[in-house]
């Protein structure tokens, strides 16, 4: 009898007693002390039935059902709408993070001279290498994010994808067509050319005539009723800061949603 | 010592586990949410519900029992993913290498640009906000106007966004396809088209014609659009649905 207590999960003399491979021993021994420390096995398991709850059983699709893949497959294209923006949107933020390394939102002027913001965008397109690649590459993928999700919206009305159980995901999507519409509002300002002066002047206005709350919101998006320094700045943390995080996070609920129901298949 | 020393009593020196091994009376898991009151017990009862609906679904005749994945993701799907993707990414490249940006001049507040526009998908909101020409006057404040015309702008945005936010609980029922919603169709094509003219509406001075001719064109255009619609899906509906439908609504009767 050893002074020991006996170990009802001696995992060290199991392994011995098995021929193991080295990679195999240091496989188990990783596994071993990590389970001991965080106990990883429950988590596996509820993994495991995870993945059998997704996988054991799906429904036949509908074009399985109803045998109508030769009808339909001109539908299905347009199905691809919403991986265009989504992989737009991730184009757009590769580049734009590349971008941020160079911009610089500061110094706007109104009189026609060159602004600080203005003289960062000349330099990234005249003299960084690949920078005005870089800078169309942002445009646009933006540009081409916009396109796709009017186009996604116009498919999922005509394809009556936003019917019965789909409803709160067609709201969703309206919120995310708003936020992909501010976003690119507020990059068009950002170089702080005539252009994008005058599309902040429409911009303020706009605020100013809502009803009740206009100058409360114009003072929140524009910092004042006139562009200013503070516009400038608040329209890039709007679109570093603020907007990316808001749209990646309902993107997630938006895609995660239409995983749990299924894809609306054409009829 | 040895092992034939009995063991009944509690050990209170620290060495045992102090977990006591479940006897008939300990309930199990189950048994608690059965035994659970109010609010959790509706939960209790509505997942069993739940559950067992799940249960008559996976019964019926159009599920398949699947215990292997049906495609497999890797590498099959993942290859085709990647194609499309690349493909998608590359074409981004190109036109970006192709069609480089502007730089427009310096932002001056001095000097107004003859056209002022925002970026291309927002010729339709911008075209809302010119829309002072329908903003009601009422007689019996004098001819007045109720709201001021840029308040009518924004608020002509507010109720487009609205009304496209609230069509699913407008269109009910189990209808997809055009054909099988004619008028819906019409209302999607006549939208499509209405925001075609609007934006054409936002930069009515680079368009060669009079304005008031071009506002009613804005509007008549959709409505003929939807009404054309409407009439040739309804033409082709009969014969459409009848060879199209016949197993889809035994199946799945219309509500």
């Amino acid at each position: 009898m050893s002074l020991e207590r006996k170990d009802d999960h001696d995992h060290n003399g199991w392994m011995e007693s098995r021929e193991l491979t080295l990679l195999e021993t240091i496989y188990l021994t990783t596994l071993m002390w990590l389970d001991k420390r965080l106990r990883v096995v429950d988590y596996l398991e509820l993994l495991e039935d995870l993945y059998y709850k997704v996988n054991m059983q799906m429904p036949k699709s509908h074009t399985e059902q109803y045998n109508l893949d030769n009808k339909f497959w001109y539908w299905y294209p347009l199905y691809a709408l919403g991986s265009f923006s989504t992989i737009s949107y991730i184009v757009a933020a590769i580049s734009g993070a590349l971008l941020g390394f160079y911009y610089a939102p500061a110094a706007a002027a109104s009189d026609g001279t060159m602004t600080v913001a203005y003289e960062s965008v000349m330099i990234i397109m005249g003299q960084l290498n690949l920078g005005y690649f870089l800078r169309s590459v942002h445009r646009w993928s933006a540009q081409v994010m916009v396109a796709a999700v009017f186009l996604h919206m116009l498919r999922v009305y005509f394809t009556g994808a936003y019917k019965e159980p789909r409803e709160i995901n067609w709201i969703i999507g309206i919120i995310l067509i708003s936020l992909t519409l501010v976003f690119g509002y507020t990059g068009y300002l950002l170089p702080w050319s005539q252009l994008s002066f005058w599309a902040g002047q429409i911009g303020v206005e706009m605020s100013l005539s809502i009803p009740l709350i206009g100058e409360w919101v114009a003072q929140l998006m524009f910092g004042g009723f006139t562009l200013s320094q503070s516009t400038l700045q608040r329209m890039y943390i709007l679109h570093v800061f603020f907007l990316p995080f808001i749209t990646t996070a309902i993107i997630a609920v938006h895609i995660g949603i239409v995983w749990m129901q299924g894809i609306a298949e054409p009829h | 010592m040895s092992d034939n020393d009995t063991n009944d009593d509690v050990r209170t020196d620290g060495s045992g586990t102090g977990i006591v091994a479940p006897d008939d009376e300990t309930p199990d898991w189950s048994e608690r949410k059965e035994r659970t009151q109010g609010l959790s017990r509706l939960t209790y009862e509505y997942f069993e519900r739940s559950r067992r609906e799940d249960q008559d679904l996976r019964q019926q005749s159009d599920y398949v029992e699947r215990d292997v994945l049906a495609f497999p993701a890797w590498p099959h799907e993942m290859m085709r993913n990647l194609a499309l993707t690349s493909f998608f990414v590359g074409m981004i490249l190109f036109l970006s290498a192709a069609l480089p940006p502007e730089m427009p001049a310096p932002a001056n507040a001095n000097q107004t640009p003859a056209i002022i526009l925002p970026d291309w998908y927002l010729y339709w909101s911008f075209g809302l906000l010119k829309l002072q020409n329908l903003n009601p006057s009422l007689s019996l404040l004098g001819g007045q106007k109720l709201m001021a015309d840029r308040t009518y702008g924004v608020l002509a945005n507010v109720v487009v966004v609205g009304f496209v936010a609230i069509v699913p609980f407008l269109n009910k029922g189990s209808a997809r396809r055009p054909v099988e919603q004619p008028f819906w169709a019409a209302v999607g094509m006549a939208g499509v088209v209405f925001s075609l003219t609007i934006a054409a509406l936002s930069v009515q001075n680079l368009i060669p014609m009079d304005s008031n001719l071009l506002l009613d064109l804005t509007f008549l255009f959709p409505i003929v659009t939807g009404a054309i619609t409407y009439a040739a899906l309804r033409t082709m509906r009969e014969g459409y649905m009848f060879n199209l439908n016949r197993r889809y609504y035994r199946l799945r009767p219309p509500k």
